[in-house]
């Protein structure tokens, strides 16, 4: 009798998302099996990384990190212009840390601005990135929206305490969200009932359910990924059926095993940037292989080796 | 009754229709059929003839069509003699009136003499009048969003006018103060309007304060409607022409209400009859019928005769608006992180209660018109009449009122005392009822804390966490040794009641049980049926419990359960339970056993109070808590035991369970109940004393306690058996457990 492999059939499809608009627009999601398993069910679209930007670097960035950025470190247009033209990103994440109340406290006109300067540089969608201060996330991502009317971005992290306002901006202005939840299936649920409460339609949402870097937790998060793509396949769960996205950069770049040069730690060898490239592309492949459809990662080596990945995986 | 309101709409309506018909076809003969009509700045041409109907009103030929429905949709005035049904014909007769309004404000856009200020967000000084119109699209979308995110609660518009200026700043202030947009236009009988009267009073007006005049007459009222209807379309996505959608979604976000102050004439009873099409009621301060009966708004349609001062209150209560309040006025911060904080004796200025003073914290429900919102009293000394280092007693008395309020929520909104206070650095809250302790720092004495502060704390913090359920809610505190001691003769009163309510529910009598699903963050197949009879594992959740953290939130881990027809009585099995628990499980399980250890066990999450496992060589059942680290009779210690009972799983001879389960009648009755606990912990079962003597008297088995092994009498069950056989226990004799399975 001749082999046949056995394949799952699931009730439920992940829903999509588009980043961007026009020709430059970008589709995640819409999977209807689980993560790369194409033998049991179609995945129109593959997981695509967003290189990051950030408006102000920390001094504490150590050399390996700044070094691919060196030339444009101090001006976010020029640094995301080259993550587009050098390195091939397929689309841009800016981080907005200049906001946040506890450092530079650049306002909402500032960053809204920022925005709409980059849209002009750049080629490819953009997802901004707050700077996780919940209430001024709501003040300058709503000011975002508002001035880049119709541009289809993608804004966030909308938590609990702050989405109200985020997600009706975004539904205002004609922009997409993160729904983010702290590493929890029923919050992520939860999450996502509240925002399409508002009106935000379900295409409009991404989750992301907190990302962990590698040896910093990233099996929770992997697990919680898991969980929300069973939900979203096995029980049709309509609620979880949006796409998600992944903050990976920021969380691998501050890991001691990556901010530590050989001479504090002489364990861990001399070449600090190479260990930095596959601590970045490893938690960014265990999100990948949980189930994220959009990862947001800094160094242009670890992206091309994640993408080399994704593109031999689906092939 | 009503129906002279209702019959006044109608009059009122054609009136309009009338009239606007004639000013149409006036404006046909001077500038002709294709001449273009629109609002500024808008894609949504005449906004509230689009939204309900689809129509695109482009020039005054095409208000023609309109026209014809305005007639179709106008009713005859009912007749006093007979008794014929009269709010549909009202409530099609006020649309009517409404899409006529719709065209004559349009037709105001024609010509040179508009008397509009042109797409201005505020009326300034040097124009020429005050009235700003249709809003834009650039401000509708700037301002809707505002009621999409729940910083503008809703909208009031506001016809006639005040009794003065100054009674109309009051009400404009304590409409802003709520951060509700007032819409507002028209005039009383003797040419004032609301909005002249705040310019006169010095108000600042406009869209930037919220007080947007938007004209003089009776039809400019509409552009209120307007706005709501775009809003619909914008931020609701409704499709132009879908009414049912437009009309509900406006009901159910917008929150929008209409006060009428002074007289009310036939036409402004026609706008009434259309806006209850939107869930839209009327509130007046004049002496006219009302039209009570609740259906199409939330709550009533028109309520009359409140005074002036009472109106907001009155219309906030009657739309059902929610307030909520984003800063707490108290002179020290706020937070989560403050809960823990302790206060040393040094660092105190006043005790309050404890054990060498007395006091009280209790919260109970009352009519709405009986409690006033935000309304804070101290009897006693307050705090600048105490020395530092002071004591004093303590009564926290809580008026609480709610159109959805139950009495069963009391005694869960007065256990958040303790979490609420605790949040404010410089109070330290210890206990509950008739035990409650507290602190007050010097610092926060320093920084100008009084006692009103605790009513500015729970008040705030009632409205934003639970005012699903609370709308009112006034604070009395109480420092009077003997008020303390009066009013804590009616508390305790209550609380004995407020036990025995719930332990006078059973599961027999109870149609709905409540989920709890709160786990499934690590225990993904794991769900809590909470019944009267069997609270949550956990201990922190009862029925009552679940009950309202649904009301709150419905969209919460607490659902309801209509329990459906008895599968199996023993057992505890339910046609709807089990229908529920299949999906709710992931598919998991297929079966649920409210009473059972052995046939379909509740599963378990990891949160349990304490196991409950079988002891099939003495035929009865032991319980360990979370406490107790020794060794039991099963082989297990409790860790051991929880590795394997919990995670979501169902495991026979096994179940988790609340230590006040074991008081329950419901406890394990499918195999025998009380009379199968024959092993516990010897701390579980001393505190649970009382519950086993009370069970043990109505099985017949009064002394049941002493029969109960602990760890003491052994702990395997060769030596138990030992003294369970010495002791007479009940279970030797009972039914084989190994036959139950």
């Amino acid at each position: 009798m001749a082999f046949s492999a056995q394949t799952e059939k699931y009730s439920g499809k992940m829903g999509t998302l588009t980043l961007g608009s026009g020709d430059q627009a970008i589709t995640v999601g819409g999977q209807a099996a689980m993560p790369f398993a194409a033998f049991d069910g179609e995945l129109p679209n593959k997981p695509i990384v967003a290189m990051e930007v950030y408006d102000v670097v920390s001094p504490d960035w150590p050399a390996a990190v700044v070094e691919p950025f060196k030339d444009v470190i101090n001006d976010p247009i020029a640094w995301a212009k080259k993550n587009v033209e050098e390195y091939g990103a397929k689309a841009i994440c800016l981080q907005l840390i200049s906001t946040d109340p506890n450092g530079d406290d650049k306002d909402a006109a500032y960053a809204a601005d920022l925005v709409a300067k980059m849209l002009d540089a750049i080629s490819v969608p953009l997802v901004v990135w707050g700077s996780g201060n919940v209430e001024k996330d709501a003040e300058v991502l709503a000011k975002i929206c508002e001035v880049n009317e119709g541009k289809n971005l993608l804004v966030g992290p909308a938590v609990e305490e702050n989405y109200k306002k985020i997600a009706a901006a975004a539904l205002g202005y004609g922009h997409a969200v993160v729904s983010q939840s702290p590493i929890d299936v029923n919050m992520a649920k939860q999450m996502n009932i509240l925002i399409s409460n508002l009106g935000l339609p379900m295409d409009k949402i991404i989750m992301e359910p907190s990302t962990a870097a590698l040896g910093y937790g990233v099996e929770y998060s992997y697990s919680v990924m898991e969980r929300i793509s069973l939900a979203a396949l096995a029980q049709n769960d309509e609620k979880m059926q949006c796409p998600m996205i992944n903050d990976i950069g920021k969380e691998c770049w501050k890991a001691r095993e990556v901010m530590l040069t050989d001479k504090e730690e002489p364990g861990f060898g001399p070449d600090q940037e190479k260990r930095g490239i596959l601590w970045e592309a490893i938690t960014a492949m265990d999100m990948a292989i949980a189930g994220s459809n959009l990862l947001i990662m800094r160094n242009p080596k670890a992206v091309k080796l994640v993408e080399e990945c994704i593109d031999e995986l689906m092939a | 009754m009503s129906k002279q309101v209702i019959g006044a709409g109608i009059r009122g309506a054609n009136v309009v229709v009338d009239r606007v018909e004639g000013k149409i076809n006036a404006a046909i003969e001077k500038y002709g059929k294709d001449q273009a009509v629109a609002l500024p700045n808008t894609a949504y041409y005449l906004p509230v003839i689009y939204g309900i109907t689809g129509e695109k009103v482009e020039t005054l030929g095409d208000m023609l069509p309109i026209m014809e429905k305005c007639r179709q949709l106008l009713a005859d005035v009912p007749v006093d003699n007979c008794w014929t049904p009269y709010l549909g014909p009202g409530l099609d007769s006020g649309m009517a009136a409404l899409f006529a309004f719709d065209m004559e404000e349009a037709l105001k856009y024609l010509g040179d003499d508009c008397p509009y200020l042109a797409s201005k967000e505020d009326p300034e000084e040097t124009d020429a009048d005050i009235w700003l119109g249709a809003a834009d699209d650039i401000i509708l979308r700037k301002r809707g969003v505002e009621f999409v995110d729940g910083s503008a609660p809703g909208f009031a518009v506001i016809v006639g006018a005040a009794s003065n200026p100054e009674a109309a700043a009051k009400i404009a202030k304590e409409l802003q103060e709520k951060s509700i947009y007032v819409f507002m236009a028209s005039n009383n009988e003797k040419g004032t309007s609301f909005a002249k009267q705040l310019v006169e009073a010095g108000v600042q007006i406009g869209w930037n304060t919220r007080l947007v005049p938007f004209g003089f007459d009776h039809p400019s009222a509409i552009h209120g409607v307007g706005f709501a209807v775009r809003a619909a379309l914008t931020f609701g996505g409704k499709t132009p022409g879908d009414h049912v959608g437009v009309l509900k979604y406006i009901k159910d976000r917008i929150f929008a209400f209409i006060i009428a102050l002074g007289p009310v004439c036939d036409e402004q009873y026609a706008a009434a009859c259309g806006a209850i099409n939107f869930g839209v009621p009327t509130i007046a301060d004049t002496d006219f019928p009302q039209v009570l009966p609740t259906g199409v708004c939330t709550y009533e349609h028109v309520v009359t005769n409140i005074p002036e001062s009472e109106i907001v209150t009155k219309a906030i209560e009657v739309r059902g608006l929610k307030i909520t309040i984003s800063k707490i006025d108290i002179p020290m911060p706020y937070g989560p992180a403050f809960e823990g904080e302790r206060i040393k004796k040094d660092a105190m200025h006043v005790e309050l209660g404890g054990p060498k003073s007395f006091g009280f914290e209790f919260a109970y429900s009352k009519p709405l018109d009986q409690v006033e919102d935000g309304k804070f009293t101290v009897i006693g000394p307050n705090i600048k009449d105490v020395e530092e280092g002071g004591l004093l007693p303590i009564g926290i008395w809580i008026e609480l009122a709610g159109r959805k309020f139950q009495e069963d929520f009391e005694p869960i909104l007065e256990r958040q005392c303790h979490h609420l206070l605790n949040g404010a650095e410089g109070i330290l809250h210890i206990g509950q009822r008739d035990i409650v302790w507290m602190r007050i720092s010097k610092k926060a004495v320093a920084a100008g804390f009084t006692f009103e502060h605790f009513g500015t704390i729970l008040h705030a913090k009632m409205h934003n966490e639970f005012g699903a359920i609370v709308d009112k809610v006034q604070v009395t505190i109480i420092t009077d040794a003997d008020e303390v001691n009066k009013r804590m003769e009616i508390c305790r009163k209550t609380w004995t009641e407020r036990d025995n309510r719930l332990s006078d529910m059973n599961d027999e009598t109870t149609e709905t049980f409540y989920s709890c699903s709160l786990c499934q963050s690590f225990a993904p197949t794991h769900v809590c049926v909470v019944t009267p009879e069997r609270p949550g594992l956990c201990g922190a959740y009862n029925w009552l419990d679940c009950r309202a953290s649904y009301e709150i939130n419905e969209h919460g881990p607490n659902q309801p359960i209509a329990k459906g027809d008895v599968m199996d009585e023993r057992l505890g099995k339910w046609k709807g339970v089990d229908e529920f628990v299949i999906p709710a499980s992931g598919n998991a399980f297929e079966s649920f056993a409210a009473y059972s250890i052995l046939v379909d066990p509740m599963t378990s999450c990891g949160c349990f109070e304490a196991i409950a496992a079988c002891l099939f060589a003495a035929n009865g059942i032991m319980v360990v808590d979370r406490d107790y680290s020794g060794e039991t009779p099963c082989g297990m210690g409790f860790s051991t035991l929880a590795g394997s009972v919990g995670g979501g799983l169902q495991t026979p001879g096994f179940v988790g369970i609340s230590k006040f389960y074991i008081g329950s009648k419901k406890f394990i009755s499918a195999e025998g109940g009380i009379k199968r606990l024959c092993w516990l912990p010897k701390a579980l079962k001393e505190a649970s004393k009382d519950m086993i003597d009370a069970r043990g008297a109505e099985v017949g088995i009064p002394n049941l306690y002493d029969m109960i092994a602990t760890e003491e009498n052994g702990t395997d069950e060769e030596t138990i058996m030992a003294f369970l056989t010495e002791a007479g226990h009940p279970c030797l004799e009972m039914e084989q457990l190994m036959e139950m399975m």
